[in-house]
């Protein structure tokens, strides 16, 4: 369905594209769609139009809203479905030779614009590796390719009895790769952890393509880790080709509570606390009164007050007493107990993504910007990034809750929407976002939590790393001279 | 509706902040924006809804039987969607993306995890019945419509009748075209069962296509046309129930036929619930059967007509019977490839489906039994397991 005998035209002219590029020429096309069929075969590589056009994008907002204006972000050249590591590693040097793009992709559903090709070249498309390897029950390890799907990876540990507690609002829509690429956080991390902590070794293609594979052990004092690298890289510095995680039983016992604050500090405070007395919920969210009355209008004693979702899970002793720690602190604190509906509504809507569909042909912007700060600093950091968000003009609505939880800090989730009342909607949505992201940076804080850099936070890298930028880029530019892997993001 | 003001009503409140000329831009552009990203055409398809599947993140993906098999962006819900939705705005119009809208095994697997209730199927519909009117359909599905027309059936056999003298009957049987055609046996078997049962049953002399393969593919016009034809033979046999070994004609003669303006009088019954009804009044009885099956849902019968448990309790009730639940079970089931005329309209896919449903449920038993005569066809093809329809095991049962 996938094979093209030949490099097909550049695009018709039913669109716009936002970031041309200069069209390889015939002669160049033809050599490197024959170098990559030999490699990967016929079936394996597309130059259809309605490939390209599929593989134009990520689920970044505001390009989502450039196709109802008519317009395509970025064209691939090509679309390739490796089957190997071998595959990987000859396409990475083919392209090194000829000096194109080569653009990981998992299931496209990055947030800003990590997996759009804007220099063109060859969207490497991970589906076909999409194997369970191993799984080893003493170890409570699973190894996985990068392009299988979340949802189908923990379908399949739950049958088995285990699960990875890496449950991202995305789980039904993203890869183990897209993860890895974008240092990913699941709803359930503040028990489980991110999926930094859930890694423990993997295999992977650099941009020269070298074959690198790190030992499968609990923890090294053998040198700075170098697969680690590649976490948060976005395949700027390499492709994923093999992981092993942590997996854990699957919880013997699961409990719902929720509490109502008066305010967001009350909450905050009972969360710090209760992860001071050594208690990691699997999942904590606490919202702000905005976003209270937005998604729990039905628990009438959380109206005009900040909710908190509390879920334990694991083995049945140990959440008994999780779910007595939590609530005598929450109580503690001011906390109203608003018993286990709120929770059990949250459990069985997490996973409905419907803003974007539902808004952005009405022409409103809409966008989720999630940060972390220290406690010391995150009333601050709330306060200044609402703040800034609704000074500009057009923003209708402006809130946040917090949703990964660490004895340390906080990842607040900030939601805005609005319309552009003079601008262009992505100037409108620029505004916004750069508001944000100097309130973030001037209160402290880091300005991904979870979603990674792609193409928009990238203006702010450079404030957001310091000289630690310029190491990147030599690091960049020692894996990776020719910059083929995934041009044009992260500031690289 | 009151639950839907509850819900919405923080964006009210957000936008009552705003000032007083503020508010009425807002207002204004939330009313009619939409309008400028939809065709000014009237065309079939729903293409407000297929915007908003095109603006999803794919949250049915995982279990999108095509997705799964084909592993590019493009087959995805969303990825369809949203050539849908260019081809729609006259913005791409090549012989790819026409094609592309035919790649859909109809399961409904996408609308059990789709926040606004949609099924791809439903959507393609709509765009598949503007490219019938637009004259751009595939030659090969252009044959298939001219030979349903001619022949009245799907398949070159052209039979359209069991070959039974019409008699006087509360119980209408309609084997549907694949059984005719295909899979007699199922026919042959379910008749004996409603005979040994005690049932008189008739038959239509002639049967004409449900019409589903004419839904699917967009062709509204013949379809109504064939809709109305067989809703007329079925009033005039008389009958008071109609039985069906086939999902789909169940599913078509039951909602598809209501929803296009010819709803049936009588009522419609899958051969699984009037089975489990003639074994609860102990028309049925079972002898002793040492029998290892799996049972595999088919799409339309667990999803669109939500008939899960009657087959799993027919076979339940034969002593020895021993019933395997594969992983994916039920509501949750799994395309066997044939649905939504993936066989025809992309082979290579289909294969793929079956392959993979295959597999899952030959590590289980050796035989699969199912209630759909295309899914038997499909698990035959495969020859790992034994592929056997649920009223052949009932029979073998009462003997």
């Amino acid at each position: 369905m996938s094979s093209e005998e030949s490099a097909g035209p550049a695009h018709s002219p039913g669109y716009e594209i936002v970031y041309p590029q200069t069209s390889l020429s015939t002669e160049k096309k033809e050599r490197i769609l024959a170098n990559l069929q030999k490699i990967v075969g016929k079936r394996n590589v597309s130059c259809r139009e309605i490939d390209r056009l599929s593989y134009s994008r990520d689920y970044w907002p505001i390009a989502l809203r450039w196709m109802l204006e008519g317009k395509v972000p970025a064209l691939p050249d090509f679309v390739v479905w490796p089957e190997t590591t071998d595959h990987i590693s000859h396409i990475v040097r083919i392209a090194s030779e000829e000096k194109i793009p080569v653009v990981p992709f998992g299931e496209g559903s990055g947030v800003l614009g990590g997996a759009i090709p804007v220099q063109g070249g060859i969207v490497l498309d991970m589906k076909k590796m999409s194997a369970v390897l191993t799984l080893n029950d003493d170890n409570l390890t699973i190894t996985v390719q990068p392009g299988i799907n979340g949802m189908n990876l923990e379908r399949f540990l739950n049958q088995k009895g285990y699960t990875m507690g890496h449950i991202p609002q995305s789980l039904y829509c993203s890869t183990v790769g897209g993860w890895l690429g974008c240092r990913a956080a699941g709803q359930f991390s503040t028990k489980y952890g991110k999926i930094d902590d859930i890694l423990i070794s993997l295999e992977a293609v650099l941009p020269q393509g070298t074959i690198i594979r790190s030992k499968p052990v609990p923890k090294s004092s053998t040198c700075p880790r170098i697969d680690t690298l590649l976490l948060g890289a976005e395949g700027t510095l390499g492709v994923i080709t093999e992981a092993t995680f942590k997996i854990w039983p699957y919880p013997e016992k699961r409990a719902l509570q929720s509490y109502a604050f008066s305010t967001l500090k009350d909450g905050l405070e009972s969360v710090r606390t209760i992860l001071r007395r050594g208690i990691f919920p699997a999942v904590v969210r606490l919202y702000d009164q905005a976003e209270t009355e937005r998604h729990f209008y039905s628990t009438k004693k959380a109206r005009g007050k900040c909710i908190l979702i509390l879920v334990e899970e694991g083995d049945r002793e140990l959440v008994d007493l999780e779910e007595a720690v939590s609530h005598t602190v929450c109580t503690d604190h001011g906390g109203f107990p608003t018993g286990e509906a709120p929770a059990a509504h949250w459990m069985e809507t997490r996973f409905n993504v419907k803003e974007i569909s539902e808004f952005t042909p009405r022409d409103v912007v809409f966008d989720t910007i999630e940060v972390s700060v220290m406690w010391d600093k995150s009333m601050e950091l709330y306060q200044s990034v609402i703040s800034a968000m609704k000074s500009i003009e057009g923003v209708i609505i402006a809130s946040a809750h917090a949703s990964h939880f660490y004895p340390q800090g906080v990842c607040f989730y900030f939601t805005f929407g609005g319309t552009s009342l003079t601008g262009s909607p992505t100037d409108f949505y620029e505004t916004v976002w750069n508001a944000a992201m100097k309130a973030c940076l001037n209160a402290g804080g880091s300005i991904s939590h979870h979603h990674g850099i792609g193409i928009l936070r990238s203006r702010w890298i450079r404030e957001e790393l310091g000289p630690s930028h310029d190491i990147l880029k030599s690091i960049k530019k020692a894996l990776d001279p020719e910059n083929v892997m995934n041009p044009g993001k992260m500031g690289l | 509706m009151l639950e839907e003001f509850k819900k919405y009503l923080w964006v009210a409140k957000a936008i009552s902040r705003l000032t007083l000329s503020t508010q009425k831009e807002v207002v204004i552009r939330f009313l009619t924006a939409k309008k400028k990203y939809l065709p000014e055409d009237n065309p079939k398809a729903q293409v407000e809804d297929i915007l908003k599947c095109a603006l999803c993140p794919n949250m049915c993906r995982f279990d999108c039987p095509v997705l799964q098999a084909a592993k590019s962006e493009t087959y995805s819900p969303a990825g369809r969607a949203r050539i849908a939705y260019l081809l729609e705005m006259g913005r791409v119009s090549s012989h790819d993306a026409v094609e592309l809208m035919y790649a859909c095994a109809a399961c409904s697997a996408c609308q059990q995890w789709c926040p606004f209730d949609f099924s791809v199927d439903d959507l393609l519909m709509g765009v598949r019945r503007d490219l019938v009117d637009r004259n751009l359909v595939p030659e090969t599905l252009m044959d298939i419509k001219d030979q349903i027309v001619r022949t009245r059936t799907i398949y070159q056999n052209s039979r359209t009748s069991l070959g039974l003298e019409p008699r006087k009957a509360d119980i209408l049987y309609v084997a549907g075209c694949t059984v005719l055609n295909k899979e007699r046996i199922i026919a042959q078997t379910a008749m004996k069962i409603l005979e040994k049962a005690g049932i008189t049953v008739t038959t239509l002399p002639e049967e004409w296509c449900c019409g589903a393969p004419l839904n699917l593919l967009g062709f509204e016009d013949d379809f109504k046309k064939f809709a109305a034809h067989n809703a007329d033979s079925i009033k005039k046999s008389g009958c008071k129930k109609m039985i069906c070994s086939c999902p789909e004609c169940v599913y078509t003669f039951k909602e598809v036929y209501a929803k296009e303006g010819h709803p049936l009088q009588v009522e419609v019954m899958h051969t699984s619930e009037y089975f489990l009804e003639l074994i609860e009044q102990g028309k049925i009885q079972f002898k002793e059967l040492q029998r290892d099956l799996v049972y595999h849902d088919p799409c339309v019968l667990a999803r669109k007509l939500h008939i899960t448990e009657q087959p799993r309790k027919v076979l339940e009730a034969i002593p020895g019977v021993s019933v395997k639940e594969p992983p994916l079970t039920k509501e949750h089931t799994r395309c066997c490839g044939i649905g939504g005329l993936l066989a025809i309209t992309n082979p290579e896919l289909s294969v793929t489906l079956l392959r993979a449903r295959d597999s899952e449920l030959c590590k289980l038993a050796d035989t699969v039994v199912t209630a759909c005569p295309a899914c038997k066809i499909a698990f035959k093809r495969t020859r790992n397991a034994e592929s056997r329809d649920l009223s052949e095991i009932v029979l073998e049962g009462m003997n």
